[in-house]
């Protein structure tokens, strides 16, 4: 338990790390743009793609083991897609005769494997490399246009970055509650799923009654030292747009550049 | 049931590099049936490491040493940690927080019956009946409240009465009067007394209070750093007065009149529980009026 951490930051200095957060997460998009923009079945475009996620990492200082552990958590998620694919697919030949498993349809599960993996080791890439904090702050920043339909951007990052600060303590607490119930007799170990599901009610109800003292006491907290008072608070972090950004965008612009020019040139359409 | 702790050694995070943290370092300790045993020490000297090792809550690693409860091996694998736990209970830093069932009755039940699936209903109200009871709470009053409608020290009580109902002979408890008044840690602490003399065989206190354990405690032990740094009587321990200072230790307040009144050159008893102390004092005036 103690162990998790939120979204795997990898604490280290490097070139990506030190980048812009609002950038990371700009350059972020701008990639899955670029791997949903591969359409070709010769899988060049997603080569181009996976290039690009191993030099970034080599920039990030994140070993790739790391980058590549992401794509675990959401193996069922891929596996299951994969599957409809290959059953549902009508288009092209069977296989074999009257099958319902055709050519087209393998190629499109294949197809659709990469593409969620590449999506999930880019995002994994952002996450590693940018703390929470930093995070929130970048989607502050971006948010900020919406300012002007009055959305208020700031209450949002805010509550953005309360949630993950509490991440850690709340794991704190839920230790030791489950300790606490253990140490009366409760058993969260046997039991088919529906037994251990109901095991769980004595933990899960002390958490909330918790978790909601310490919403009303971080609220006397901010209140008392005047917290929304003032219009315009500054930050803590400056955050700046530097030579490291500017190297960022253009390898990125490249990247997209690269996989409509392999398109054009191998497209076959799907 | 005798509790013996040997050469037991435990690390958060082990086997992590740079982030192994050695709670224990080699802690040996024995806890004889009966005692009113105190553990004192600094946040993070690992005491509540320690406790928690003695109902199985973190399980000892290999070649980290062993414990050994009653009759219970805790390194063996065969070890019924159930059983174990339903003999040692466990009350945690603010037990309240782990209150969860509609009624302060069902609260109390939960642990019998995860202990003794097979008691019958009416047994079941009577042991309910007799831990509430135990802590001081009315029975008829409390048992249909939800445990949330309840002030602060009474649900500490609940949750004790919760941990004292599977009928323990070792009752294990971090910090059992933090956040309580001076009234309501008097009151508590004559609660553990009661509970002592007949109810429960042996008592262990996790604490920083020094009045607490110099007034209560038959038994004690200083930690820090993981290791165990002094072992013995209370008013021993507390005469290595300036070594406890120098690890950030306070002492009981009746050390230091006794201090003050050896400055003024009358010469107080080296005992430091209350009534010992006051008795002396009294007697000692009654002397001088003559």
């Amino acid at each position: 338990m103690k162990d998790f951490s939120f979204g795997s930051y990898y604490p280290t200095v490097s070139f990506v790390h030190k980048m812009n957060a609002s950038v990371k997460i700009l350059l972020c998009i701008a990639y899955i743009v670029a791997v949903f923009l591969v359409q070709s079945f010769y899988f060049l475009g997603f080569a181009a793609c996976f290039l690009f996620v191993i030099i970034a990492s080599i920039f990030s200082r994140v070993p790739f083991f790391r980058v590549l552990k992401s794509v675990k958590g959401i193996l069922f998620f891929i596996i299951f897609s994969a599957i409809l694919q290959v059953l549902f697919n009508k288009e092209g030949t069977p296989l074999w005769e009257n099958g319902f498993i055709t050519d087209v349809g393998l190629l499109t599960a294949a197809f659709i494997v990469v593409r969620i993996t590449l999506v999930v080791l880019g995002s994994s890439l952002l996450t590693l490399t940018t703390s929470p904090v930093e995070l929130a702050d970048g989607i502050e920043i971006l948010l900020y246009p919406l300012k002007w339909i009055k959305f208020p951007v700031h209450e949002f990052a805010l509550i953005m970055s309360i949630a993950l600060r509490f991440i850690p303590t709340l794991l704190d607490e839920t230790d030791r509650i489950i300790k606490a119930q253990k140490a009366r007799g409760a058993d969260f170990e046997s039991g088919n799923i529906f037994k251990r599901a109901k095991a769980l009610i004595p933990v899960l109800i002390p958490l909330l009654i918790s978790s909601f003292n310490r919403a009303d006491d971080l609220a006397d907290a901010m209140d008392s030292r005047c917290y929304g008072k003032s219009k315009n608070r500054t930050r803590y972090k400056k955050q700046t747009v530097g030579i490291r950004d500017v190297t960022g965008f253009v390898f990125t612009a490249g990247l997209i550049v690269g996989v409509i020019f392999l398109n054009g040139v191998l497209g076959v359409a799907v | 049931m005798r509790i013996e702790i040997d050469n037991l050694s435990y690390s958060y995070s082990a086997g992590q590099k740079g982030l192994e943290v050695k709670a224990l370092k080699n802690v040996s300790l024995t806890i004889e049936e009966g005692d009113f045993y105190g553990i004192i020490g600094h946040t993070g000297s690992g005491k509540s490491t320690l406790i928690q090792h003695i109902n199985g809550l973190i399980k000892i690693g290999k070649n980290s040493g062993s414990i050994r409860v009653g009759e219970f091996d805790l390194t063996d694998k065969k070890c019924d940690f159930n059983k174990l736990r339903s003999l040692v209970g466990m009350v945690f830093q603010y037990p309240e927080y782990q209150l969860f069932s509609e009624t302060v009755f069902l609260d109390v039940a939960f642990g019998l019956k995860n202990f003794f699936p097979d008691l019958k209903e009416e047994e079941i109200e009577e042991r309910v009946k007799t831990a509430i009871e135990l802590v001081g709470l009315d029975y008829e009053k409390v048992k249909n409240k939800s445990p949330f409608e309840l002030s602060g020290g009474q649900k500490r009580r609940v949750a004790i009465a919760g941990t004292i109902v599977s009928k323990p002979e070792i009752l294990v408890l971090d910090e059992p009067a933090a956040g309580l008044d001076p009234i309501g840690k008097r009151d508590f602490l004559k609660l553990l007394k009661n509970l002592h003399k007949g109810f429960v065989k042996t008592i262990v206190i996790v604490s920083h209070d020094m009045d607490l354990v110099a007034e209560h405690c038959n038994r004690a032990c200083v930690m820090n750093h993981g290791e165990v740094f002094a072992e013995g009587a209370p008013k021993d321990i507390f005469s290595r007065k300036n070594e406890l200072l120098e690890l950030g230790l306070d002492l009981p307040l009746t050390a230091y009149i006794t201090d003050k009144l050896k400055e003024n050159g009358i010469e107080a008893p080296n005992d430091f529980t209350e009534e010992d102390f006051i008795r002396a004092i009294t007697k000692w005036y009654e002397g001088e009026k003559r």
